[in-house]
């Protein structure tokens, strides 16, 4: 590490950001332990009841399950989909390559309201308004962006002249891939699939709008819950989310190194 | 044109045969019809100025570039339509490009894998590979870890490992330190000629194409400029450009009258009657300065004053003004010698072989 003087304001700054950013987690981490009957802070009383209630509610507990399988159906189509769409436009890089990754990118950019309105009138013609396979679909076109992006960052990282000297030595096309593409995009895959896996398990405009009574998404239950009633069990999974979440963070830096991953 | 096979394909001075090979791209030819014979076991540098179409050349060989026309035959072979995993090519790049992820012996390894060899027949090669470029105890290092002259050399082997038809070496030199440049020079010409592998080097520096090479092809614009030994491109330069591309050399317009040519103010006598408009060019270390060198009486002779002195420890470089030009000597050093100061008076001469004339692009 190289020593040079930060000064005393930018540690202030930087301070006062992530206490900003991290403030809704402190916040409900000690809500979740409330023994309140009512969300209140800071609550009256503490007990552990809100967890042990999380087991009373069968339809969290399927919404959960549903927005993992969910999660991992669209992050796994979507890596199928991404890594030949980015190899494409990369390495091949037809006429109207930059055009074309604009196009597939803007999603990104568009509000997800819009997108979900659109998505709900395509959805409601085609008869897929809440159904799994209907909120599949949504969900893969707001990840696939990034999992496009972050893909072909890593590709164009690969010099094209340690594929060119696999071709000389003998490697077919498709052995070039296997053995020297795809082995040294692996950081850029974690990465990728993670945020696809985090995103589609976080998404709520969009599940909001396609889901329905029988089928729907963990944060949109969530949400639905909280405008009903206003008690701390929400706080509980919350807390259980962020734990999952960094699970999941915490495998992608120990396998690989989470700034060789998300910082490119 | 015919496709040679049998007989006269096995001829060995026609090992590599380049015919009419052209790239465009565009309207713009990289490679502009190159005809090219290449011995067997001969060690051939391709040199000029970059994009000049040099490695391009090299990339069709190796079939990573598609040609757009001509012919690139090998052995009596068409391999012009060969995708580049057929070919046999042992290709060495400036940037190494060794695999990141694989240890050293898996990066010499993957060619003979590729082949389908037998694992022990595998590592006894690898073995034998690593030795020739002096990296044995390297095996299971990664790339990463290694110097960029011990990259290089893994580079190397892992070209000469699959026994190619030909070495392809691409600017294999220029991203390595200038002492470092000079051993890999000797290391990749001796075990060039130990084994006998037919080499084609691709480079920008003269010195590299002189000292390592048997021929050297000069190519310029996407077309052969000169294809010679060492020698011949620089006593014997058929065009302006090998003269000066080629070593260093004083380039003069002139006008030529006959057996003699008009300088700025200077009459000399050239190689070979010319009239019109001339380039002259004489390297610079094949002037001498007054009673130096042996003096023959027909040399050309100039009388001028030295206006710059520079010293370079194994020669000292003079500027000398002679009527309207400026003549730049070398003179070697010796631990005696002196060195002539500025503003003396002094005569030059040449002899009239090292007065070389080329007619003056219009």
């Amino acid at each position: 590490m190289d020593e040079r003087p930060i000064s005393r304001v930018l540690i202030w700054l930087a301070s006062a950001s992530f206490l900003f950013l991290l403030a809704p987690v402190l916040i409900v981490i000690p809500l979740s332990f409330s023994g309140d009957v009512f969300m209140s802070f800071p609550p009256s009383s503490w007990s552990l009841r809100w967890y042990a209630s999380i087991g009373q509610h069968p339809k969290m507990i399927d919404a959960f399950f549903f927005s993992l399988q969910l999660a991992g159906a669209v992050t796994a189509v979507n890596l199928v989909i991404a890594v030949p769409a980015a190899y494409a436009l990369v390495r091949l890089a037809p006429p109207g390559a930059a055009t074309l990754m604009s196009v597939l990118t803007a999603p990104l950019l568009l509000p997800t309201i819009v997108l979900a309105l659109a998505m709900l009138i395509v959805a409601a013609r085609a008869g897929l308004l809440a159904t799994p396979q209907g909120l599949f679909l949504a969900h893969l076109v707001v990840t696939l962006p990034y999992a496009l992006r972050i893909i072909s960052t890593a590709l164009a990282t690969v010099p094209v002249a340690v594929e060119e000297a696999a071709a000389t030595l003998g490697a077919t096309p498709l052995t070039v891939f296997r053995r020297v593409t795809l082995p040294l995009i692996i950081p850029g895959l974690v990465a990728a699939g993670a945020l696809s896996f985090l995103v589609s398990f976080d998404e709520v405009v969009l599940s909001l709008f396609m889901s329905g009574p029988r089928l729907s998404t963990l944060p949109v239950e969530m949400y639905h819950h909280v405008e009903s009633r206003a008690d701390p069990l929400v706080a509980a999974i919350s807390v259980l989310l962020v734990l999952f979440t960094l699970l999941i963070v915490i495998v992608v830096d120990r396998s690989l190194g989470l700034a060789r991953t998300f910082v490119r | 044109m015919t496709i040679q096979n049998g007989d006269e394909a096995a001829a060995p001075d026609r090992f590599l045969s380049l015919q009419a090979l052209t790239k465009r791209y565009g309207d713009t030819a990289a490679v502009d019809a190159v005809d090219l014979d290449v011995r067997k076991g001969e060690f051939l540098a391709m040199l000029g100025p970059s994009g000049c179409g040099k490695t391009t050349t090299l990339r069709m060989i190796a079939g990573l570039v598609p040609t757009t026309a001509g012919q690139i035959v090998v052995a009596g072979r068409d391999l012009t339509n060969v995708p580049p995993y057929q070919r046999d090519m042992g290709l060495v790049f400036q940037s190494y490009a060794l695999f990141p992820h694989m240890s050293v012996a898996a990066n010499v390894a993957f060619g003979l894998e590729m082949r389908g060899m037998a694992k022990a027949d595998i590592r006894a090669r690898v073995a034998e590979a690593l030795q020739l470029v002096r990296l044995t105890g390297y095996e299971d290092r990664r790339p990463g870890q290694l110097s960029g002259g011990q990259q290089q050399r893994v580079a190397l082997a892992r070209a000469l490992v699959i026994r190619p038809l030909i070495l392809l070496l691409d600017e294999p030199l220029s991203n390595l330190d200038a002492k470092l440049r000079e051993e890999m020079r000797n290391e990749i010409r001796d075990i060039q000629r130990r084994l006998g592998t037919t080499a084609l080097f691709v480079t920008h520096d003269q010195d590299e194409a002189l000292t390592m090479a048997d021929r050297v092809v000069v190519m310029n614009k996407g077309r052969i400029e000169q294809t010679g030994t060492p020698e011949d491109l620089y006593e014997r330069p058929r065009t302006a450009f090998v003269a000066a591309f080629v070593g260093r050399t004083n380039r003069f317009p002139g006008t030529g009258a006959g057996d003699v040519v008009h300088v700025g103010g200077v009459t000399m006598r050239c190689a070979r009657p010319v009239t019109g408009p001339v380039e002259v060019m004489i390297r610079p270390h094949r002037i001498h300065l007054d009673g130096a060198g042996d003096r023959r009486a027909d040399d050309n002779h100039a009388a001028g004053t030295i206006i710059r002195t520079t010293y370079a420890g194994n020669v000292v470089q003079y500027d000398v003004q002679a009527g309207d030009t400026v003549f730049n000597v070398e003179q070697s050093t010796d631990a005696t010698g002196a060195i002539v100061g500025v503003g003396t008076a002094v005569t030059l001469s040449w002899s009239v072989a090292n007065t070389l004339v080329f007619e003056a692009a219009p």
